[in-house]
Formats: structure tokens, sequence, C-alpha cells
């Protein structure tokens, strides 16, 4: 998948109302919330079949860290 | 992995019922900023909008009473001829005896007909039948009621919007009988006990004890039940109430779930496309998506619309939402999974076809129930022996 197929993805997959650049900091939006971090927990199981840990739940702060949690799945 | 499989255990009848009182999610905007968009985030999100709920006299066991009422006179059943009732339940009557009891006596089953309750949470449809298969396929009960009643939205302050918005009540009743004719089910039980206090209500039983002689306890209990706890996701809950922590159960549900339905499947030897339907514990919408899809299942495999329209009703909610099928969907080949408090993961592939499905019933409350004052009343004029 592109970046930028993701990004679209992500912003759905967040219901997002403004779209979402790389390097946005996830933790200073207002969308971020429990039910958001589920909703990524799950995209991440269904479509690259990566389960994320609690762990590194807690440590995903930016688009960024969520692009490299899924490794191969995103080129450029 | 706890794999079983029946040869003879049929499910013939299924009959639920849930609350008229209906809680629409868009009348409760005043807990989301009054904000509709925020709302439709939410309903698109975890499908939250509709749910049934029970007022504060109404017991599981009523739920379940009115359910098996409705099944014996849909069913045209011969009361006499019930060998066992089975009450899945986890918040009973009272501590002691078994609410089963209670329940046998108001259906007025025989004395030849044992009662007994189990207690188990959203898995507790697929635990029940699946303990009630074992009854009736040793040969020793030929036809067996089992009983599920919840209310677990009684109690919850609406505030609390980390439990609140989820929970519907229900109850259903279920006949299993014994088949001559070979009639497959297949189970897969999994037990992850290190979730315990994942889903838990800790101040419910023996464990928080109150020395009810002493004043100042009530001072105590006082100050415990007005305590409000704010969650890492900022949400304040009280300290009393029921605990859910709902990412470490997400954590659960994606990650041993699909694996408990796809082993199931493998162990009756078919593929998800043989499947009718899969019909998952309502938990709420995003959950149901997520391990539907994780466990390679077509999205229009994966019903929702109960959860949607009765909300969650923990154990009742896999019946609620095979009785929510499309009329044309077969179901000789049904797959269920009820997970949740324990931690338990519970898969059953199941025949339901010629099996008679209710509609959701609206709740009728049984005339026998009084209200707090009556039961006290009651109690009171018991015991002097009047």
């Amino acid at each position: 998948m592109k970046k930028e197929e993701f990004l679209l993805a992500l912003e759905d997959v967040l219901q997002m109302e403004d779209p979402l650049t790389e390097d946005q900091i996830l933790t200073e939006l207002d969308e971020w919330d429990s039910l958001s971090k589920m909703a990524v927990m799950a995209y991440y199981k269904k479509n690259f079949g990566i389960a994320i840990n609690l762990n590194d739940l807690k440590d995903i702060q930016s688009v960024q860290d969520l692009i490299e949690i899924a490794g191969d799945n995103i080129s450029d | 992995m706890a794999l079983s499989k029946f040869e003879h255990a049929k499910i013939t009848g299924i009959s639920i019922v849930v609350p008229e009182k209906e809680i629409n999610i868009y009348d409760e905007a005043e807990y989301y900023n009054n904000s509709i968009k925020k709302i439709d985030r939410i309903r698109k999100m975890v499908g939250f909008w509709k749910r049934r709920v029970a007022d504060n006299t109404t017991t599981p066991a009523d739920l379940a009473y009115n359910a098996a009422e409705n099944l014996i006179k849909e069913m045209n059943l011969d009361k006499s001829t019930i060998d066992a009732l089975v009450f899945i339940v986890q918040q009973p009557d009272v501590i002691n005896p078994a609410t089963a009891y209670f329940l046998h006596d108001k259906l007025g089953l025989s004395q030849n007909c044992i009662a007994t309750d189990i207690n188990q949470g959203c898995a507790g449809w697929i635990f029940g039948i699946h303990m009630v298969s074992q009854m009736i396929e040793s040969g020793a009960y030929k036809k067996v009621l089992l009983l599920n009643g919840d209310t677990p939205s009684v109690g919850i302050d609406p505030a609390n919007r980390n439990s609140a918005p989820i929970f519907g009540d229900g109850g259903c009743a279920t006949l299993l009988e014994y088949s001559e004719d070979r009639v497959e089910s297949f189970y897969n039980i999994e037990t992850v006990s290190s979730g315990f206090e994942a889903i838990v209500s800790p101040f419910s039983g023996t464990r928080f004890r109150m020395d009810w002689a002493d004043e100042k306890e009530f001072e105590l209990l006082h100050r415990l039940i007005h305590e409000k706890i704010t969650m890492p996701t900022g949400m304040e809950v009280p300290l009393m109430g029921g605990y859910l922590d709902g990412i470490a159960v997400f954590d659960f549900t994606i990650k041993v779930v699909p694996e408990n339905i796809k082993a199931t499947l493998k162990y009756a030897g078919i593929q998800q496309d043989d499947v009718n339907a899969l019909c998952l514990h309502q938990a709420n919408k995003q959950i149901v998506q997520a391990v539907g899809l994780a466990a390679g299942f077509e999205e229009e495999k994966i019903p929702y619309t109960a959860f949607e329209n009765y909300g969650n009703n923990t154990m009742c909610s896999i019946p609620t939402a095979i009785a929510c099928l499309d009329k044309g969907i077969k179901k000789d080949k049904l797959c269920c999974c009820g997970y949740g408090n324990g931690l338990v993961s519970a898969c059953a592939i199941l025949n339901l076809e010629n099996t008679y499905v209710s509609e959701v019933n609206n709740f009728i409350k049984p005339s026998y129930v009084k209200t707090r004052d009556e039961y006290i009343d009651y109690w009171r004029k018991k015991i002097k022996g009047e």
C-alpha cells in the first residue's frame, strides 16, 4: 500500500473531518481516543495481519509511528 | 483448546424477550457536548444506537421466566416432560439457593426435573448449550430447558459513558432435546483466566465484606459509593461500579477469539464459505466486525444489527442475533461465538434447521414481581410467621 492510500484509509478509520499528514502528532487530536485506538488495532490485524500489542499502542505518538509498525506493508 | 462434538443433542426451540423501554443515543446528546456529529461518529465506529433497558425491580430471572413461558406456549410443550432446568446467570435473585429453584417453582416443573444455576457472562449461551448437550448426549436427560437472563444496564449511571451506552437487558429460553437422528454440533472453549480482572464486579460478592453491626461501616460505604476514579482514557467512573478495561478486552478479543473460531471450523471440517452466518456475541459493532474479519469471514456474513437495535445484552446476544437474521438465510451451519468475562472464548458450529426461533418479543413483567417496599414487607411478615 502506498503511503497516500494509507493516510486516506487512516482518516476513514479514525473518522477524521480534516486530512491527515505523515507528521501529524496523534496525541494532539481529539479523535485519538480509545475507540480510534481499537479501530487501528482492528485495521492492522485485518489488513496487515499485525496484532499491535497494548504496550506498543501506548508508545504510538504520531502517524509516522503507525507507518513504522506496518513495515513493508506501506511503501513510499 | 477444549474441543468437543455432539451427535444427538438438538436445539429445538429458542425464545427471546427484551424490555420494552428503549433508549436512543440521539436522545443523550447532553453527554456529547450536544454534538450530533460526535454521536454520528460513535454510531458509525462502534454502532451505539438503541438499547432496551429493564426497570430496577426486574431481575435476570424474571426476563428468563417470561422467555420460558413464551417458549412453552409457542412450542406447545408439556412441562412434565422437562428433565432439567439450567439457568445461566451472573446476577442471581439471591446468593442462595440457586435461582433455578425459584424458576422451577414458578414454571411449575416436575419434582423429577433437576434445577441448577451456572455462573457465566457473555459466553453464557454457548457455555449453556455446551453443558446441556453433554447432559443430553449422556442419555440421562432427554429434554432440557436452558434459561439465560441478564440486566447489565440496571444500576449504571447514565453519565458513565464507558458502560451505559453499551448494555441492554434480555432473557432467553432454549430447549434442547435428544434426537435419534444424527445432528452434529462442534464446540471449542478456551479459558484465559489471566484476564479475570479485565471485566469484573470487584465489590459484588464475598471478596468485599462489610460489618453491618458497626455503624462506622456505613460512613465508609457512603464514601466508597460516591468515589469517582479517572481512567487512563480520561473517563470518570465510580470505584464501586463494574470494571471494564476496554482496551485489554479488545486486545484479547482480537488475538484469541478469531483463532478460536478458525480452530473450531477446522475441527468441524468446514470453511468460512460453508457457514451460513457468523453470529457473534454482540459486544459492539467495532468488535464484532474486527473479530469476524480477522477470522476470515466476508463482511456480509457478520451481522451486528442486534447490537444496534437492542444493545449488548451479554449472554442473550447470540440468540438475539440469530432471531434478527434475514428470514432467507439457511441455518444448517451457523457459526456462533461468545466471548467475555472470565475471560473466555466459546465457539460452536450449530445446525438450527427446523429449530423454532421466536421474534425478539417485548418482556411482560410476571405478576409475581414485587416492588422493593412490597418485598421488604413480604419478608417482614414471613419471618414473623404471619
